[in-house]
């Protein structure tokens, strides 16, 4: 499938030359706002000596753009420079290495979770539409959207880790380590990521499944004396998952956004947790690798999200 | 049209979308909560007998009872005094940000629609850039620029939110440009800024409007998310994510300050996304659909 291959290899380009852009504000403006990096990390009193050694180490005596291009050079091999303040002098790389995985696993989790609730309410809505349990399950859907995630994760450790001793309050075992233990000791932070999201699939799938029954091609499929169930798998269920899907795809920067908060509540090492404690640290270069990582992430599960919806129309081929 | 009629034709259409307004009962729900958490924040600091900031060590951690409705926190502070004064500083700064957006994002969307050729294309290039990083850690990142602090927390909403008008503003003013009434208006040789303001943005309100709702329920999220982290607004304001950063610290000895003011979020938080959700169920469907392309 050569085009197939083209197509993609278009896309992965397309999502590279938006990360090097976003890479490059990212770049200007942390260096617009917080000035001198050797005087903000070795203070206002160091030793010229000391600054102008800090400076060649870290490539800061090179012009902003040449800079720019050293910094965005090492990315592209996997280098991201070294940490200033948090683990002073350790690549960057190395830390994000140790916490990627978390973070995939807990993100997948979520999405896991996410979506099993929301098939099941919102294809549960749309067959009983205007019944009682759409009204509930469209309720809970609004009540899901209307609470914070780390809110939502207090009250779940209340209940759970607290009052039922259900599942651990706090820490997480790595999926390296063990993959039950990762499932058991990530099973709320990961549901407290996965409820609004939950919500706002089932809201899709449910409008989306109601608008595909009306369509022109079902009511011609009906016509001809199919049964309801194969419509439903068929016709209704498969084009409505187009939305949904893109949906989820656009919902990757929230729950990312989630993430962040999350794993610093349940203390898990994750790529959230690095960004918040370079955030505090003032740690400038981990914090801008860090933004552009979160910015690759979207992106690149955004090209994944289009090729489903295109394996998913029958009106698209590659 | 002389202004008398256009008047009289205004007042039966605001007649007849009140009707419509009424007659939506999750829009009638959602306004009346966001009205009363509006009411609430606005007065009632003002009607507690407590001030947000008075300790009142005798009486630390105390649970909800009739004088404490929500409790005491650490300091013997009552917990529910706090909380509708945080409110209002949540709500000032996430309006103040959205508000900021709102005037950005639809300026920049209805002239880069309108004008087209390369500013169009390098403004919503940049909006798609902004769009497609996690609207967290963008506010996050920028809070490490811009500074921890209150009004630092508005920007930061502000530019995570700004995308959206514009993109919305965009393809609307797009859809209407070729409007017989638009095109009327250019032919007058009217200068584009009264084009804009009086024939497109009249027309193109209502779905901002409805993003705006909604939107201000994103950044009262945002606030207390980079509150809650220590980024945010900076004690002793009390913002509610404030507030809650501090119940995290004794949430077991005290699980209600942090569990009631998060409740106190959510409510404000269902208003909002009812009222949202009710407006746009009211407007015109396929003005909404066309503008979702």
């Amino acid at each position: 499938m050569p085009r197939a291959a083209l197509y993609i290899a278009g896309r992965l380009a397309g999502a590279l030359a938006t990360i090097a852009v976003g890479a490059l504000v990212v770049f200007f403006v942390m260096r617009a706002a917080s000035g001198d990096p050797a005087l903000a990390v070795l203070g206002e009193n160091a030793t010229p000596e000391a600054v102008a050694a800090f400076r060649a180490k870290h490539h800061l005596d090179a012009p902003l753009v040449a800079q720019f291009l050293i910094w965005l050079a090492g990315m592209l091999r996997g280098d991201f420079g070294l940490s200033l303040t948090i683990a002073g002098g350790i690549p960057i790389a190395q830390l994000m290495a140790a916490r990627l995985p978390i973070t995939a696993f807990v993100g997948l989790y979520a999405v896991v979770i996410a979506v099993l609730i929301s098939l099941i309410m919102g294809t549960i809505a749309a067959l009983r539409r205007g019944r009682a349990v759409d009204t509930v399950a469209t309720s809970v859907a609004v009540l899901g959207i209307s609470m914070p995630d780390f809110w939502l994760s207090y009250v779940l450790v209340f209940a759970l880790a607290l009052g039922w001793k259900l599942f651990p309050a706090y820490g997480f075992t790595s999926p390296v380590d063990s993959l039950a233990g990762a499932l058991y000791s990530g099973f709320l932070p990961a549901l407290a990521i996965a409820a609004p999201m939950a919500a706002v699939f089932a809201r899709m799938l449910r409008t989306s499944l109601l608008e595909t029954a009306s369509r022109e091609y079902v009511v011609v499929a009906r016509s001809l004396g199919f049964s309801k169930p194969f419509i439903f798998r068929q016709y209704v269920f498969r084009n409505a998952l187009i939305p949904y899907v893109t949906v989820i795809g656009l919902q990757i920067r929230y729950l990312l956004g989630g993430v962040v908060v999350i794993e610093r509540i349940f203390g898990i090492q994750g790529l959230g947790s690095l960004a918040v404690d370079a955030a505090f640290a003032r740690d400038y270069p981990t914090v801008q690798a860090c933004t552009v990582v979160f910015l690759g992430i979207v992106l690149l599960v955004n090209v994944v999200v289009d090729l489903v919806c295109v394996a998913l129309d029958p009106r698209r081929t590659l | 049209m002389r202004p008398d009629a256009a008047s009289a034709l205004g007042g039966r259409r605001g007649a007849r979308l009140l009707r419509s307004f009424l007659g939506n009962a999750t829009a009638v729900i959602g306004a009346s909560i966001t009205l009363l958490v509006l009411l609430a924040a606005s007065f009632g600091a003002v009607l507690m007998p407590y001030g947000p900031n008075e300790a009142d060590f005798l009486n630390i951690l105390s649970p909800p009872s009739l004088a404490h409705p929500f409790g005491t926190d650490s300091f013997g502070r009552d917990v529910l005094t706090r909380v509708l004064y945080g409110a209002r500083v949540s709500l000032v700064v996430s309006a103040a940000g959205v508000a900021l957006a709102a005037c950005v994002g639809t300026s920049v969307g209805m002239v880069s629609a309108y004008k087209g050729g390369y500013a169009d294309l390098v403004l919503m290039r940049f909006a798609d850039l902004l769009f497609a990083f996690p609207a967290f850690v963008l506010a996050l990142f920028l809070m490490v620029v811009l500074g921890f602090g209150t009004v630092n927390v508005s920007v930061a909403i502000a530019l995570t939110y700004f995308p959206i008008f514009a993109r919305l503003s965009r393809n609307m003013t797009l859809l209407l440009r070729e409007e017989p009434y638009v095109q009327a208006a250019r032919l007058m040789a009217q200068p584009t800024p009264r084009i804009l303001v009086r024939e497109i943005l009249p027309n193109i309100a209502a779905p901002l409007i409805v993003q705006a709702t909604i939107g201000v329920a994103f950044g009262i999220i945002i606030e207390a998310g980079l509150s809650f982290l220590g980024v945010g607004v900076q004690p002793p304001t009390p913002s509610l994510g404030v507030i809650m950063a501090d119940g995290r610290e004794y949430f077991q000895r005290g699980p209600w300050v942090l569990t009631l003011t998060g409740l106190a979020i959510s409510i404000a938080l269902l208003g909002l996304n009812l009222f949202g959700d009710g407006l746009r169920d009211l407007m015109d469907p396929r003005l909404r659909q066309r503008a979702g392309q």
